[in-house]
């Protein structure tokens, strides 16, 4: 089932083509990835799911229903964590996550349950009593992120969470994005960190000027490059490698000794790496250090943009 | 909005019957009269198309009531605010008119009828403020059925055009490929063939005469004839390289052209195996390449443009970039929507930006 559906999406600002033409399916219990430089329409694209923003054309459908005749329907399924921490800092994390709550029509016992629920997931239940204003970045985004999810909403929009944080909480919020994608989330995740999105990301779309250039696994998306990848070895320099041998295993394309380097260019689908270092063990080399090359995201991208993701 | 106001009057004369009829009995046949007159005067107003007549029959009409309330009885004025709001509202007047328009009459009013007056004229003025507002709703919901249907229009129209330039591509390439293959084979293979044909005829004469020399021409015939079996095995064989170098040699050819007649250095590069562009997609690049040349040349004060064709695996990727002052907001001409559409009549997309100098990317993906 699709959670989300847009068809034909597109929002300018006066002559400024913000999105143009956006179409894409999100299926239910997919963590996506919104890959692009700033800029590229991620957020705008997000304001209009949240009904923060009017399209200028286009519909977006949230679990079925059309948000523009069934708003509270989309409202009540979808929690956002925005770009821009927004909690109360002179309200104690338990007030902010019951005051969101609430505003989702959560009273009573059943309020009190979700937000300590809520702060606990985050790993924020010991700080229940306690104002944002001490709070470190990390912090203050999964309080944010706690905000968002009291209201268990179906679907999960997180804009740069992880802007401007320590290494240790980016790590913590990852790990909680998986947690709410097993526990049943579908989860919409823009960043113009690679690394994340290649991490986490079942599925990914590759935005710039406000069009989907590609999306896929990461997997299918290297594929777009290359389906090729490179194995660099080095060796000690007085050993002579069988190169013919090496082109035997299966997958290796080419295999060629330049200095001291074995390259050999494989198959990308194929992992023959071991099979390969097998080989020149039985052929008594020493093997110095070994690199394998293969396209990321950020190449990928490069590629199809001729421009870097932080551009 | 015109049922409503006849539906608002209609609503207010029965009632105001009803009153006259309860408080004074006076069964007066200037009464009916007048009544009867009222509803004539009213009926008459939809009628008309033309907001004249219109305007004129309200006015008589607020006119009437006022001097039926003056010489008969007081409670015609009830009927006043309706006329008035329906005037206003020819004349296109805002909201806050009617509210004004309504008050207008008060010092007319006796004063038993004040607040009777002013409920009638307050419940009239719900009805109406509702009334405008579901037309204008609907009025502007008719306007945007109207721009989509232009829009689905307009794109069903640019379908079309693609089916038609796909189609005509084809046959364009349908026929530079018969002609270059008919030039071929009259170039290389007739011209063996004549040759071998020649000495063969001589050395059937020469049989006779001169066996020695009739076997060498023999031998001759015999070697055109292999060499001119193996051009035509070459021709066939070539049939598929050459169609893309076409292909990009064109391009250099456009690039070579557009670098001696304007005062710009156009460089062409390409990269990967060129031989999977089919020749649909060398013409869009062609034509996007073109387009985008001619926007830097018009637009973009640029030294130099570059052109690089890259085979991705699973996309070909055209380029076209220069250096000069590029846009810091990209907007859509017409030029940039005909490279879409080019382009998405075989799947593909195209990136314009502007922010080092300007480039236009099309992204066609292989295999189609």
């Amino acid at each position: 089932m699709n959670v989300l559906e847009i068809r034909n999406l597109t929002k300018k600002f006066g002559d400024f083509i913000a999105v143009d033409n956006m179409s894409l399916n999100i299926r239910e219990g997919e963590i996506f990835g919104f890959l692009g430089s700033n800029g590229a329409g991620k957020s705008t694209t997000i304001n209009m799911i949240s009904s923060l923003l009017r399209s200028t054309k286009g519909d977006i459908e949230v679990l079925g229903r059309n948000i523009a005749t069934n708003g509270k329907f989309a409202k009540m399924n979808i929690g956002i964590v925005p770009q821009d921490i927004s909690i109360y800092e002179n309200m104690t994390s338990y007030e902010n996550v019951s005051f969101f709550a609430g505003l989702y029509g959560l009273r009573g016992n059943l309020l009190k349950e979700r937000t300590e629920e809520a702060l606990d997931f985050v790993g924020l239940g010991d700080k229940a009593k306690s104002f944002p204003k001490n709070f470190s970045g990390g912090m203050k985004r999964r309080l944010n992120i706690a905000c968002a999810i009291a209201h268990r909403p179906k679907l999960i929009i997180m804009d740069e969470p992880t802007v401007g944080i320590d290494p240790q909480s980016r790590n913590y919020i990852l790990n909680s994005v998986r947690k709410l994608n097993e526990m049943g989330c579908t989860i919409i995740y823009t960043s113009h960190y690679m690394e994340e999105v290649e991490e986490i990301c079942t599925r990914i779309a590759i935005v710039d000027h406000g069009k989907i250039i590609a999306d896929g696994t990461k997997e299918q998306l290297k594929a777009i490059i290359t389906d090729t990848k490179n194995i660099w070895i080095e060796i000690k320099a007085t050993d002579s490698p069988s190169i013919d041998s090496l082109k035997q295993i299966q997958g290796v394309i080419t295999a060629q000794l330049e200095d001291n380097t074995i390259k050999i260019n494989s198959k990308g689908e194929i992992n023959n790496l071991n099979r390969v270092i097998q080989q020149l063990i039985k052929d008594g080399i020493e093997i110095r250090s070994v690199e394998e090359q293969a396209p990321n995201l950020e190449t990928v991208f490069l590629t199809l943009t001729g421009r870097n993701l932080r551009d | 909005m015109e049922l409503w106001i006849i539906g608002n009057k209609a609503g207010l004369l029965a009632y105001m019957i009803a009153v006259s009829f309860t408080l004074n009995s006076t069964d007066h046949p200037w009464f009916t009269l007048a009544c009867l007159l009222y509803v004539c005067l009213n009926i008459a107003i939809p009628i008309f198309k033309r907001s004249d007549p219109k305007v004129l029959l309200s006015v008589a009409s607020a006119v009437f009531t006022f001097i039926c309330a003056y010489l008969l009885n007081p409670a015609f004025i009830l009927l006043l605010p309706v006329n008035l709001y329906e005037l206003t509202w020819l004349f296109g007047g805002r909201k806050i008119s009617f509210a004004l328009a309504s008050l207008l009459p008060i010092p007319f009013v006796s004063s038993g009828l004040i607040p009777l007056y002013l409920l009638t004229t307050f419940l009239s003025l719900l009805l109406f403020g509702f009334g405008w507002q579901s037309t204008e709703k609907l009025h502007r919901a008719k306007t945007e059925q109207e721009k989509m249907r232009e829009e689905l229009h307009k794109l069903t129209r640019s379908l079309d055009d693609n089916n038609e330039y796909i189609r005509q591509s084809e046959h364009t390439i349908k026929l530079e490929e018969r002609s270059r293959l008919s030039q071929q084979i009259h170039d290389d293979i007739g011209h063996a063939m004549a040759g071998a044909l020649i000495q063969m005829e001589a050395s059937k004469r020469l049989l006779a005469t001169d066996p020695d020399k009739a076997a060498e021409l023999l031998h001759n015939a015999i070697s055109i004839s292999k060499e001119g079996l193996e051009r035509i095995r070459l021709t066939l064989k070539d049939l598929k390289p050459r169609s893309e170098e076409l292909g990009i040699n064109r391009l250099r050819l456009i690039a070579d052209e557009l670098s001696a007649k304007h005062t710009v250095r156009v460089t062409l590069s390409h990269e990967g195996n060129i031989d999977v562009i089919t020749p649909i997609q060398w013409k869009i690049i062609q034509g996007n390449a073109i387009e985008a040349i001619t926007n830097s040349l018009k637009y973009g004060k640029s030294s130099s443009i570059h052109i690089e064709v890259q085979v991705l695996n699973k996309f070909v990727k055209t380029v076209v970039t220069d250096n000069g002052i590029g846009a810091d907001k990209v907007v859509k001409g017409l030029g940039i929507i005909g490279m879409e559409e080019r382009a998405a009549s075989v799947g593909g997309t195209v990136i314009a930006d502007g922010t080092k100098g300007f480039s236009v990317t099309t992204l066609l993906p292989r295999g189609v």
